[in-house]
């Protein structure tokens, strides 16, 4: 990151609602800087706050505390028509009784631009998202795909500082809505404005994020790009809600050089990296492996320092990988994906007793500050 | 008997349809437009002589009542959107949990009969009563100044007791207006009001356009209004008919009347959904 | 409709001659209505109509009574006594409101030969009345059951020329058409309907919206006697109304009394009985007199139409209003005259009987010139028009009706 203003800046942000004579707090007290150009997710479960979040990006809610700054200047408590940023709905929200074409003017039109210079600019945004020559269609007569780029033309054609994408893809069916992942990619670098997408589908923001934060009631469990969620997830819950973890805990036995070292049994030990001084012999500590990063073999492995045993409960064949269903000696259920690369056979069947091994590098500490 | 069965088949199958149409439409309307071109009188009877001069005879003798009522009608109407936009708007937009009760209390006063509404606001505007009393104690009106017997009496009893026909097509039309939408607009820089001009009027306009038929046809053909509020120079139409009809039992000429006016609201409806542009509203109202 | 069999369709589309043979039929039904509507009038009475339609005729216990509003007392404290002395019970309902609409009613079921769910009826004179009796809708009277009206009745209210020898009705009430006024706003006596017309009471001014009413004042003014008026004399009075028309507030129906005592209305055409009933019942001081020029005297008449399924116990509860002390009775309700001229006589008996203040209302009464008219008063007093035949009367109604529906 340079040091020029983020685009987007949110300090201490809270929002409660009453709800039956309760006071509910929807976001508790959100951080975030989000820069120039970038792509970024908010990913959480439906009720995270996510959604709550972005519309008081917007304007259309207003924080119960805290500031939202766009480019440095605090407009919280200026309405949704004065700040220079869009938004695109779930819903699309197209103005049905208006065209195409009127729908993407709109905002020029209210802002006063001349009327050649929104004919130009509406021409070269219906090149943008492909939509050339259906200007004078109903939203109601395009389809679900075309409806939602006239939402996004509708709201890029403004040239806003930032763009809000409120879950755009929800309404897609699969095919369509890989199609349009892309398609948002390339538009975003194209015209090179910062995306704020929201969504509850983690696979939709690791593809096409540059950074996501993962929320959970109210808070950023964890901000960083995919690679650093996936891998190394910071808590239990981000852990569960990107892709499968599986999840070991034991009790330390010692720390040595940087790493607590849990011994399940004889050859059987666990590491995880753990700062020092935070974890010391006798403490219980919880850690996550991806199932793709676990190595099933029959024999005992060498020169790998993680290895547990274990008895196969399911083996399931999907082609292209096989997953394997494994009870370890310690009674933790785990699943390990292998590629169907090299050998047509199965490495196991149900029942077998086999063993599971990783790299160190590869198992997180929960909970634990990194 | 298979093939006759067949035949036959589709008239069973339109019966239900027909009869209906034939029952609550085709014989009222063919009776009423053959008496309408009789002579004749009660005691003698009716004969259908094709007397098209019973339609110039009433024209000629009772056009200022005919257009009378429609510019009542009108007035009452325009009055009644004015009215009714503001409530509706403020129900389906600033309801919340309570649209429903807002609702039922706004049509609370029309669980009253008719009639007997209508004779309260002779009561509230009579010459020294609530309303004119304490302006004339004032001085600020002068001592025989009145409002019953006009026709600010008449339209306005007209507004009022037509303000449901009205009200509800408007609420459901705005309740059904998307605030996604509505936000949609003020995040694309529109204000308050470009938003309710560009965007939530536009879309309450099947609203409007139900709300003006229901409320102009009915308050055109009106009478109670005009008999209970209004004096000698406010007869409507409705009270002529009814007085030709049962009165002086001169069927002729009321069927006429009733006539004309059916006619009359049938082109004037026609006109104003060709001027509004009914597609637009259809295909809105289909949303 | 999507998976439908086309032959349904082709049934409706290709096979076109039978559906028109069917839509024809649908309009030929229609057409059957519309080709004429057949008259009303019947021959004229005849000598033993009243056996005829007596014969045979029983008691049956029961009586269905049709009246003006305001006409009885609230507990119909008469149908009660007639019940507990014949046994015969009456559902009482109040439910005329004007002659025309009443006719427009029940005429369709009369026509048709049906009962009109009523034994006894109250109608004024009139047109209306006129046509009852034209079209043959009545019974015909059995005066050998009418007792109590051969002995008590008034010479004056037997023989009214609108039903001479009271073939198919008697009178229930009288009463007759002057001058109501509100003394607090009117300033000086009213005694001719030349005030009616005086432009300084202009917005003020009431003018009965029924056009016989307002014709005959028409005609009163112009010293014309309604009775034996002719067209020459309604083209008269109908000019003399519409030149009034811009100084009259309203042309009125029922509520007038109201908009006398409010102030909305300072001089009007009333009734007799209203303007009593108005200052008993609200304390007001209007008056009411019979103009110089006339006023009119009306009569609203019981009878029982042909068609009715009790007419023996309908006819039993004509006579008992026929009873000295049943019309005393009535009359101190509804304080319109009584055809019973003893009923004055009773009136007073009762004060004697009575408490305090209904002895003053009973005695008050008594001497009434608006319950019992002096002989001078009813010189005074004119009958309705006389309309022989519908094209008299339609002539009349397109003179008048435009007047007070202008």
């Amino acid at each position: 990151m340079t040091d020029t203003l983020p685009a987007i800046e949110l300090v201490g942000i809270v929002k409660s609602f009453t709800s039956h004579g309760e006071i509910v707090q929807a976001v508790k007290g959100v951080d975030m800087k989000i820069a120039e150009g970038e792509f970024f997710s908010m990913l959480g479960p439906s009720g995270c706050g996510k959604t709550t979040t972005m519309r008081m990006i917007a304007g259309f809610d207003e924080p119960t505390a805290g500031e939202v700054y766009l480019h440095g200047n605090n407009v919280t408590g200026v309405p949704p028509n004065k700040r220079d940023v869009n938004m695109v709905f779930q819903s699309y929200a197209l103005f049905p009784h208006m065209s195409v074409f009127e729908n993407i003017a709109f905002g020029l039109n209210r802002k006063g631009i001349a009327k050649d210079e929104v004919t130009r600019r509406v021409g070269e945004m219906l090149d943008i998202v492909d939509l050339g020559g259906r200007e004078k269609r109903k939203p109601k007569e395009l389809s679900g795909g075309q409806q939602q780029r006239v939402a996004l033309a509708r709201a890029l054609v403004n040239k806003p500082r930032a763009l809000l994408l409120d879950e755009p893809l929800a309404a897609l069916d699969l095919k369509l809505r890989q199609a349009m992942q892309v398609e948002l990619k390339r538009i975003q670098r194209e015209v090179g404005i910062t995306f704020v997408f929201v969504t509850h589908d983690q696979g939709e923001a690791l593809t096409m994020s540059d950074r996501i934060a993962v929320m959970s009631n109210g808070v950023v469990e964890q901000l960083g790009t995919p690679r650093e969620i996936y891998e190394r997830p910071a808590t239990k819950f981000v852990a569960g809600f990107i892709g499968t973890s599986n999840l070991l805990s034991g009790t330390v036995s010692e720390v040595i050089d940087g790493h607590a070292v849990i011994a399940y049994g004889p050859e059987e030990r666990v590491l995880v990296a753990v700062q020092n001084g935070q974890v010391i012999a006798g403490s219980e500590v919880e850690l996550t492996v991806r199932p793709e990063k676990m190595e099933l073999s029959a024999n005992a492995p060498h020169g790998t320092d993680c290895a547990v045993r274990g008895t196969v409960t399911e083996v399931v064949y999907l082609g292209t990988s096989t997953n394997y269903n494994v009870r370890t000696s310690s009674g933790a259920d785990v699943v390990v994906f292998t590629q169907n690369a090299t050998s047509a056979d199965d490495l196991a069947v149900r029942g077998d007793s086999i063993w599971l091994s990783w790299e160190p590098r590869h198992s997180y500490a929960i909970g634990a500050p990194s | 008997m298979q093939r006759l069965r067949a035949k036959l088949a589709p008239y069973f199958l339109i019966l239900p349809g027909g009869l209906w149409l034939a029952i609550f439409f085709i014989i009222p309307t063919v009776t009423m437009l053959s008496f309408s071109l009789m002579t004749g009188n009660e005691a003698d009877g009716y004969q259908l002589t094709w007397h098209f001069q019973n339609y110039t005879d009433a024209l000629s003798t009772y056009w200022p009542q005919f257009l009378r009522s429609l510019e009542y009608g009108a007035a009452a109407t325009i009055l009644g959107i004015a009215l009714s936009y503001p409530i509706a708007y403020w129900i389906a937009f600033k309801g919340g949990k309570r649209k429903s009760t807002y609702l039922f209390l706004v049509l609370l006063p029309f669980f009253v009969s008719f009639v007997l509404r209508t004779i309260s606001w002779q009561f509230f505007l009579s010459d020294n009563g609530l309303l004119l009393s304490p302006l004339k104690s004032m001085g600020l009106v002068s001592q025989d100044f009145h409002i019953l017997q006009t026709t600010v009496a008449v339209v306005l009893g007209l507004t009022y007791n037509y303000l449901p026909f009205i009200v509800l097509p408007l609420y459901v039309a705005l309740e059904r207006v998307d605030p996604r939408v509505v936000e949609a607009s003020s995040d694309l820089y529109a204000g308050r009001i470009a938003t309710f001009t560009k965007v939530i009027f536009p879309l309450s306009l099947p609203g409007v356009f139900a709300g003006v038929i229901m409320n102009f046809v009915p308050a055109a053909s009106d009478y109670v209004n005009a008999e209970i509020l209004g004096g000698p120079n406010n007869t409507m139409i409705g009270s002529i008919i009814q007085d030709q009809a049962l009165h002086v039992r001169d069927y002729p000429t009321a069927t006429a009347l009733s006539t004309v006016l059916m006619g009359g609201l049938l082109v004037g409806i026609f006109l104003y959904a060709r001027a509004l542009g009914t597609e637009d509203v259809l295909e809105a109202a289909a949303r | 409709m999507n998976e439908f069999d086309p032959a349904f369709l082709r049934g409706i589309t290709q096979d076109r001659r039978s559906f028109l043979r069917a839509a024809g039929l649908v309009g030929a039904g229609a057409a059957l209505a519309a080709c004429g509507v057949k008259g009303a009038k019947v021959s004229p009475a005849k000598a033993d109509d009243v056996a005829k339609f007596w014969a045979g005729k029983k008691q049956n216990g029961h009586v269905d009574f049709a009246n003006w509003a305001s006409y009885m007392d609230a507990n119909h404290s008469p149908l009660k006594k007639f019940t507990s002395e014949t046994g015969i019970t009456v559902n009482y309902k109040e439910v005329i409101t004007d002659d025309p609409t009443w006719y427009g009613k029940i005429q369709p079921q009369l026509a048709a030969g049906q009962p009109i769910g009523y034994d006894l009826m109250v109608v004024t004179d009139g047109i209306e009345l006129n046509k009852l009796v034209q079209f043959g809708y009545l019974a015909p009277l059995d005066h050998k059951m009418l007792t109590n009206f051969e002995a008590n009745a008034g010479a004056a209210f037997k023989n009214e020329s609108f039903d001479k020898g009271n073939v198919f009705s008697v009178p229930y009430a009288t009463g007759y058409t002057g001058i109501g006024y509100n003394p607090k706003y009117v300033k000086e006596p009213i005694t001719s309907i030349k005030q009616l017309f005086d432009p300084k009471y202009k917005g003020k001014i009431g003018m009965m919206k029924d056009t016989q009413e307002l014709g005959n004042f028409g005609m009163l003014l112009n010293g014309v006697n309604p009775e034996t008026s002719t067209e020459a004399d309604w083209k008269k009075a109908a000019a003399t109304l519409q030149a009034q028309k811009p100084i009259v507030r309203q042309y009125v129906d029922q509520n007038y009394t109201k908009s006398l005592s409010n102030g909305d209305l300072w001089i009007t055409m009333a009734w007799s009985g209203d303007i009593f009933q108005e200052n008993l019942s609200n304390g007001s001081n209007l008056q009411f007199v019979v103009p110089s020029e006339g006023g009119t005297i009306w009569t609203d008449n019981m009878m029982i139409p042909k068609t009715a399924p009790n007419p023996v116990d309908a006819l039993k509860l004509i006579d008992f209003f026929y009873r000295i002390d049943i019309a005393a009775m009535l009359t101190e309700e509804i304080n319109y005259v009584p055809s019973v001229p003893a009923v004055k006589a009773q009136l007073l008996k009762d004060a004697q009987t009575a408490s305090k203040s209904d002895a003053a209302t009973f005695t008050t009464m008594a001497s009434s010139p608006l319950v019992f008219p002096t002989d001078a008063e009813l010189a005074n007093l004119r009958h309705y028009v006389n309309l022989p035949n519908p094209g008299a009367e339609k002539i009349y109604q397109d003179l008048f009706l435009p007047i007070s529906s202008g």
